[in-house]
């Protein structure tokens, strides 16, 4: 009976510890607990000086399922105390959307992997990047999370999305790359009254808090009542997927790649529906306006190109790294109106390039220096009622913007201490004196223990897109412990 | 008696250095006689496992070590692939860091070229942008990932950088592997190098090496500044891997000190393989995009 019992345990537990050991050896994980305080040197913006106390979980997992085959799981949470432990109603109010891990945003990265000598296939939640540039050009495929403007890394600004991504290379180093994105996620931008929310948000906000607004006397009264916006977006069918394909190759050591994207926009666009208008009789008689809008996202097609080389050769190139990358957009939703006011939401095709110089100056410091341009095909729209001309504007604040926006991003970066302490400044300029300098620094303390200190300065006026957080200068610290 | 003799000629041939250029995917370990290029020839050969057709690292554990003693460590892995001059590329090099979680899945791709005057093709994940970036290969004198090792003293150094003088043939006085306390290669057969850089005004103005008569691996390296003055030294564990009929001699440790600060760095390469047949896609910019972190 002992016996039985024995080889009945015994070939109970054997496969178990077998698959725990299988499991051992073909699972890596890796995570961090993350605290980042964020202090404001100002409180004009209706903020107190703590912006920012947010706690990160982040943890993934890679299970290599075969030789070719693997699954990756990559959850993250976080939780901002800085929404609970502030008394201002303004910033309070974007607590639920601000300061936790929203809707299904927790999930990074769920993919199966498929790997082999000529196709790559990944299957499922994950993101994918475009391009050379620092400044997004062509890294349009996903959603932005703009919630802190361009400080956080790019990889976490991505917003993740179920996709089909296929690389297939008919021969080396030149690969053909599919991706049919069937979801869809917008990019998200602050809430109004959160530290980073756009100036045209707030001011939209405000107005729909001062209704009603007389707007006109003759013949009577008449009052602006109610606004109403409805976000439209894209109904849940395989053909609204957004679609994408790039060819990568070489020509010497010369990298370039062809880009096609078609799918809709990841931000929502302002369109007026229908304003109704109700006679009030009654002492004094008035008219009371509901004001309809819609807020759309729009099929758009990009094109592109992009390419990257380094001067391997000797003479006076050597050691520089050259890149750029253009992308023109079809059809992209544009606004126009006057300062501050936008009147018309019409389509216009986008040129935007950029080119990028990086050399190692130093010893141990690489030096970036990337030129971008904006184009906009149509920088004027006459209003077809009233024959009012219209400029082009600046999405996040309604400010009037030139036919053509020019920037110019500088970085410098080094280390000291056998790397245990890197130093980097980001300098962004651009046209009509606006932008933001960011230097950072990074310290190793231990090797499972990283703390980050960095500045963010925003210079510009009110109207432009660095200039509106010009209030906004913080203090940026992190503690990272990684396991 | 004429056969054995006639073989053994032939068998000594095969040892040695013929004229020019050493040949991609043959072994070669320095002979008594030999003039001092041509043993550094073979230890460059050896160097860049110039020898195989590719070289498999899967667990490199790098210590960084203060003169306090504080630690701290880095895991990589490490592929290569030697190209053999095909389109003019020499060999192929993927360097993946698995620890501190911090930079896990941060890789370095390099494209080494034959021509000795041109400088490397490197691409960059970057994961916290994840993305690959193209990026200018390093100086030759930076230090490679924080370490005491300079970029060249790993990747870059190559047999036309410096000439060489034969100082002489001697057995190793040992060195004392900091990392285990263990006396090395004591009473070793080595000709001993004077390696002079050709490039002026260098971080060094000569070094001083002991490349072994067993192996051809330089096991140890003694920097000496403009004065005169020792500032830094490196050693290096070379060992014959045995694997069927192909010898492989295989570094499986490095140990660089800095006199100066009294920093130390070493490097542990454990279950290194050779001539495993890895994939030459595995050394481009889509594998590069592989990576999960």
């Amino acid at each position: 009976m002992r016996i039985i019992l024995f080889i009945t345990l015994i070939t109970m537990v054997l496969p178990l510890r077998i698959f725990a050991l299988q499991l051992n050896d073909s699972i890596d994980y890796a995570g961090f607990l993350k605290m980042e305080i964020r202090l404001k040197n100002n409180t004009d913006n209706s903020h107190q000086h703590l912006s920012g106390l947010k706690n990160t979980f982040d943890i993934g997992f890679d299970y290599k399922l075969s030789e070719n085959w693997s699954f990756f799981f990559h959850p993250r949470f976080f939780y901002d105390f800085a929404y609970d432990i502030r008394e201002q109603e303004e910033f309070d109010r974007t607590q639920h959307y601000m300061g936790h891990t929203q809707r299904t945003e927790w999930l990074r990265d769920c993919y199966l992997d498929y790997n082999s000598d000529n196709l790559d296939i990944r299957l499922g939640k994950q993101q994918v990047a475009w391009g050379h540039m620092d400044i997004p050009i062509l890294d349009k495929v996903m959603p932005f999370d703009l919630t802190n403007w361009f400080l956080p890394d790019l990889a976490d600004m991505r917003i993740p999305l179920w996709m089909a991504k296929i690389d297939y290379s008919p021969k080396l180093n030149s690969t053909l790359q599919f991706l049919i994105i069937p979801d869809f996620e917008a990019s998200r931008v602050a809430p109004p009254g959160a530290p980073f929310s756009f100036s045209a948000y707030n001011n939209f906000y405000n107005l729909t808090q001062s209704l009603p607004i007389l707007v006109g006397t003759v013949p009577f009264n008449t009052y602006l009542n109610n606004i109403y916006v409805d976000t439209i977006f894209p109904s849940k069918q395989f053909e609204n997927s957004t679609f994408g394909v790039r060819f990568s190759s070489m020509l010497g050591n010369l990298e370039y790649t062809l880009n096609w994207l078609y799918g809709f926009t990841t931000s929502s666009y302002l369109y007026e529906e229908d304003t109704v208008a109700t006679f009030v009789p009654g002492a004094p008689p008035h008219i009371e306006l509901s004001s309809y809008n819609s807020r759309r996202f729009k099929r758009v097609q990009m094109m592109g190109l992009s390419f990257a080389k380094s001067f391997v050769d000797p003479g006076l190139l050597e050691g520089i790294t050259l890149k750029g990358e253009f992308a023109y957009i079809h059809d992209e939703p544009t606004y126009y109106g006057t300062s501050g006011s936008r009147e018309l939401t019409e389509v216009s095709d986008k040129y935007n390039w950029g080119i990028a110089i990086e050399k190692d100056v130093v010893k141990n410091t690489t030096l970036s220096l990337q030129l971008i341009q904006f184009i906009v095909d149509k920088d004027k729209r006459v209003d077809p009622t009233t024959g009012t001309v219209y400029k082009v504007l600046d999405t996040s604040t309604y400010g009037v913007i030139d036919k053509v926006e020019t920037s110019i991003a500088l970085k410098l970066m080094t280390d000291f201490m056998y790397e245990r302490v890197k130093p980097e400044i980001t300098v962004i300029y651009q046209e009509d004196n606006q932008g933001r300098i960011v230097p950072k620094v990074g310290v190793e303390l231990r090797d499972n223990l990283w703390l980050k200190i960095g500045y963010a300065h925003f210079y510009g006026r009110p109207d432009s897109s660095n200039g509106q957080f010009r209030n906004n200068d913080q203090l940026m610290m992190e503690v990272k412990y990684t396991f | 008696m004429r056969k054995m003799l006639f073989l053994f000629a032939i068998l000594s041939l095969c040892g040695k250095v013929l004229a020019g250029e050493l040949e991609y995917y043959k072994l070669y370990t320095p002979q008594d006689g030999m003039s001092a290029e041509e043993i550094m020839q073979i230890k460059y050969h050896n160097k860049y496992s110039l020898f195989a057709k590719d070289y498999y690292l899967p667990y490199c554990e790098v210590y960084y070590v203060d003169a306090s003693g504080f630690t701290r460590k880095k895991i990589a892995k490490r592929f290569r692939i030697v190209k053999g001059g095909e389109d003019g590329i020499s060999y192929k090099d993927l360097v993946v860091i698995t620890y501190p979680t911090e930079i896990k899945g941060l890789a370095i791709l390099t494209w080494t070229y034959e021509d000795p005057n041109k400088s490397q093709d490197v691409w960059l994940w970057v994961p916290s942008l994840k993305k690959v970036r193209k990026i200018s290969a390093s100086e030759d004198d930076d230090a490679f990932m924080g370490s005491d090792l300079t970029v060249e003293e790993v990747s870059t150094r190559k047999f036309e950088d410096e000439s060489y003088r034969l100082i002489g043939e001697e057995n190793f006085k040992g060195y004392k592997f900091e990392h285990t306390a263990e006396i090395k290669f004591e009473g070793e057969p080595c000709f001993v190098i004077e390696c002079v850089p050709k490039q002026l005004h260098w971080y060094y103005a000569k070094r001083i090496i002991w490349v072994t008569k067993s192996t051809g691996g330089n096991i140890f390296e003694e920097y000496y500044d403009k004065n005169g003055k020792l500032f830094k030294t490196i050693f290096r564990d070379w060992a014959i891997y045995e694997r069927g009929i192909k010898n492989y001699p295989t570094q499986h440790a490095v140990e660089c000190k800095d006199l100066r600060t009294g920093h130390r760095t070493t490097v542990l390469n454990l279950e290194q393989e050779y001539d495993k047949g890895i994939s030459e896609q595995e050394f481009t910019v889509k594998a590069l995009m592989r990576s999960k972190w």
